[in-house]
C-alpha cells in the first residue's frame, strides 16, 4: 500500500460546543461550524476561490434528517459550484468523511478541500431512533437485531472481557471517571462535570454490565476541517498539522461470524494500516482520541490499537497510565463519554482536538508533547464492523 | 412508533432461515454462518451448502438489556450461543425466572417463540432457553 505521508496537511478546524441544541437547526450548526473553520485559518482563506471540493458526513436517516446529499452542504456554505459527496459509514462516519477528503488532496486532484460532519441526534427521542434499532431485521438478517440496541451490542463484549480478562465494572467505570475529568476542562464538551467510580456503579443499569454512566450521551454537534496539499500549507498557516496515515479496517457486521468477543478486528486492521502508512511505532504517539461509545470499548481500544497487549489495558488504566497527566493521555477532549457523540461530527471533532493539542492551543487540557504525534480512532456500524484510524503530526 | 424499515418482507423472504434455522456451511474453509449465503463471508468461496443449525448449545457471552423497544419487556437477557456442531446464534432469552441464572457456559436450547408484532404482523423466531441440568 502506498503512503500518503508528506502529501496532506490540515490548515484549519472549527466546531461548535457539543450538547442539546434544540434552539439550533442542522443548518444553523453546519453554518456556524463552517464560519468557525474558515476563520480559524491563520493567514486567511478565500473559500469560494480556494476550496475545490468538499465531503459531508451525516448518518441522518436514523435521527430524522432525511436523505441528504452533497447539495445540502453546498447550500449551507454558499457554494454550489464544487463537487460535494456525502459519506455515511456508521460511527466512523466523520473520520471516514475526512479520509475521503484526505485522498481527494493526496490524489493530486484538489489543492484545498473541506470535510464537515453534522448530526442532530436529540431531534427525535431515543425510542424512535437508536432504541428502535432493536426491533428490525437489519441488513437482511432475520433475527438481527431483536432487542439488541447499541448498549447491548457492546455489553456482550463487556461480559466476555470480564470473563476472560478479569476486568470488572470498576475497571470500566474508571474510564468514565477519567473522561469526565477531561471533559470538565474542555469548553466544547457536552458533559462538564466529574464523576466517581461509585457514581457510575450507582447509576441505573442500561444493559448489564453497562450502567448509564458507562454510556456516551446522545448529542447534537458539528465539526469541520480544511485539508490542503502539504507543500501549500504554509501559505495558510505557519503551524499546519500533517496527516501521516489514515485507514479503514473492517470486520463482519453480524455476531454470527465473529471470531471472539474481546477484540475488535476492525480496529486492529485500521490501526495496522494507519501505522504502516505513517511508518511510525506505537510508542511514538503522544496522545490519542479514541472511540469510547461505552467505557468497555475504550479499554478494548487500548489493546486493539496496540498501545498494550490484550489484558493489560485494564491494569494500565487503573494505574493512571491513560490519564491526562499520565504517560499516554487518552481523550484529552473528554472523549465520546463526556465530549459527546454526534455520530458524523465525532471523528472530525476528534481531529479538531488533535489539531489544537499538536499546536499547543488546548488551554487547561493541554497534554505534554514529545514527538508531536496524535492518533484518532472510531469504531462502530452494525456489529462494530467498521473502524477508522488517522495519525497526525506537527512535523511532515 | 415509526419503523425505520418494514420488517415483513425480510421475514417472508427468509422463511426457511427463520423457521427451520437454515444456515450456510462453507465447503472450502468450514465456516458456518446464519442466514444462508451464496458467498462465504469468511473466505469468499462460492462453494457453500445449506447447513441446518443445531438447536443446542452453550452461552458464549450475554448481556441483560433494561432499555428496550416497547414490545420487548425488560429485563431481557440476550445471548451469543456457541452451537453444537459449529456456528453461533444470537437471540433473546425466554422463560428466565432470574436474569442472574444466565451464565457463560450455561447449556441452552433454541425454541420457537413470538418475538414482537410489527405493523399488525406477528413475528416469530427462535429464542434461547436455559436447559435444566440433571
Amino acid at each position: 500500500m502506498e503512503s500518503i505521508r508528506g502529501k496532506v496537511a490540515i490548515i484549519g478546524v472549527g466546531m461548535i460546543p457539543f450538547g442539546e441544541h434544540f434552539e439550533k437547526s442542522m443548518e444553523d450548526m453546519a453554518q456556524e461550524t463552517y464560519i468557525n473553520c474558515i476563520k480559524s485559518v491563520d493567514k486567511g482563506i478565500e473559500p469560494k476561490k480556494d476550496i475545490k471540493a468538499a465531503w459531508l458526513g451525516n448518518l441522518g436517516r436514523l435521527f430524522g434528517a432525511g436523505a441528504m446529499s452533497g447539495s445540502w452542504l453546498a447550500t449551507q456554505i454558499g457554494n454550489t459550484g464544487i463537487p460535494i459527496t456525502r459519506i455515511e459509514s456508521g460511527c466512523p462516519t466523520g473520520s471516514d468523511t475526512l479520509r475521503h477528503a484526505i485522498f481527494g488532496v493526496a490524489s493530486g486532484m484538489y489543492d484545498v478541500v473541506l470535510a464537515l460532519g453534522a448530526e442532530k441526534m436529540r431531534e427525535k427521542p431515543g425510542t424512535e431512533s437508536l432504541i428502535a434499532l432493536g426491533t428490525i431485521g437489519l441488513g437482511g438478517h432475520p433475527s438481527w437485531t431483536w432487542g439488541s440496541t447499541a448498549p447491548a451490542m457492546q455489553a456482550v463484549y463487556a461480559t466476555r472481557q470480564m470473563y476472560e480478562l478479569g476486568y470488572t465494572m470498576e475497571t470500566f467505570a474508571r474510564v468514565a471517571v477519567k473522561n469526565h475529568h477531561n471533559g470538565k476542562l474542555c469548553p466544547f464538551a457536552h458533559y462538564r462535570y466529574e464523576v466517581t467510580i461509585e457514581d457510575v456503579l450507582r447509576s441505573p443499569m442500561v444493559c448489564w454490565p453497562l450502567h448509564l454512566l458507562d454510556c456516551c450521551p446522545q448529542t447534537d454537534g458539528a465539526a469541520a476541517v480544511i485539508v490542503c496539499r502539504a507543500d501549500l500549507a504554509k501559505n495558510y498557516t505557519d503551524k499546519p498539522v500533517y496527516v501521516l496515515g489514515t485507514h479503514v479496517g473492517l470486520d463482519h457486521s453480524f455476531y454470527w461470524d465473529k471470531h471472539n468477543f474481546i477484540e475488535m478486528l476492525a480496529t486492529v486492521r485500521a490501526a495496522n494500516g494507519a501505522f504502516d502508512m505513517a511508518g511510525i511505532k506505537r510508542e511514538e504517539v503522544d496522545f490519542a482520541e479514541v472511540h469510547d461509545c461505552f467505557t468497555n470499548t475504550e479499554v478494548m481500544n487500548y489493546e486493539d490499537i496496540g498501545f498494550c497487549k490484550k489484558g493489560e489495558g485494564g491494569p494500565r488504566l487503573m494505574e493512571g497510565y491513560f490519564d491526562i497527566d499520565g504517560p499516554l493521555p487518552i481523550q484529552p477532549s473528554g472523549g465520546l463519554k463526556a465530549h459527546g457523540h454526534p455520530i458524523a461530527a465525532t471523528g472530525i471533532s476528534q481531529i479538531c482536538e488533535c489539531f489544537w493539542q499538536l499546536r499547543e492551543e488546548a488551554g487547561d487540557r493541554q497534554v505534554k508533547l514529545k514527538n508531536g504525534i496524535a492518533l484518532q480512532h472510531n469504531v462502530g456500524g452494525a456489529g462494530f464492523g467498521v473502524s477508522c484510524v488517522t495519525i497526525t503530526s506537527r512535523n511532515p | 412508533m415509526t419503523m425505520p424499515a418494514p420488517p415483513s418482507p425480510v421475514h417472508w423472504r427468509l422463511n426457511p432461515e427463520v423457521y427451520r434455522l437454515i444456515g450456510m456451511r462453507c465447503k472450502d474453509c468450514g465456516h458456518i454462518t446464519y442466514p444462508r449465503r451464496k458467498v462465504c463471508p469468511k473466505c469468499g468461496s462460492f462453494n457453500t451448502e445449506n447447513h441446518k443449525l443445531s438447536k443446542k448449545g452453550t452461552v458464549h457471552t450475554y448481556c441483560i438489556n433494561y432499555v428496550l423497544p416497547p414490545e420487548i419487556e425488560p429485563p431481557a437477557p440476550i445471548a451469543i450461543v456457541d452451537l453444537e456442531g459449529g456456528g453461533k446464534f444470537q437471540g433473546l432469552f425466554t422463560e428466565v425466572a432470574k436474569p442472574e441464572d444466565v451464565k457463560i457456559g450455561a447449556k441452552v436450547e433454541l425454541v420457537l417463540r413470538k418475538i414482537l408484532t410489527s405493523r399488525g404482523i406477528a413475528m416469530y423466531g427462535y429464542k434461547v432457553r436455559l436447559v435444566e441440568e440433571g
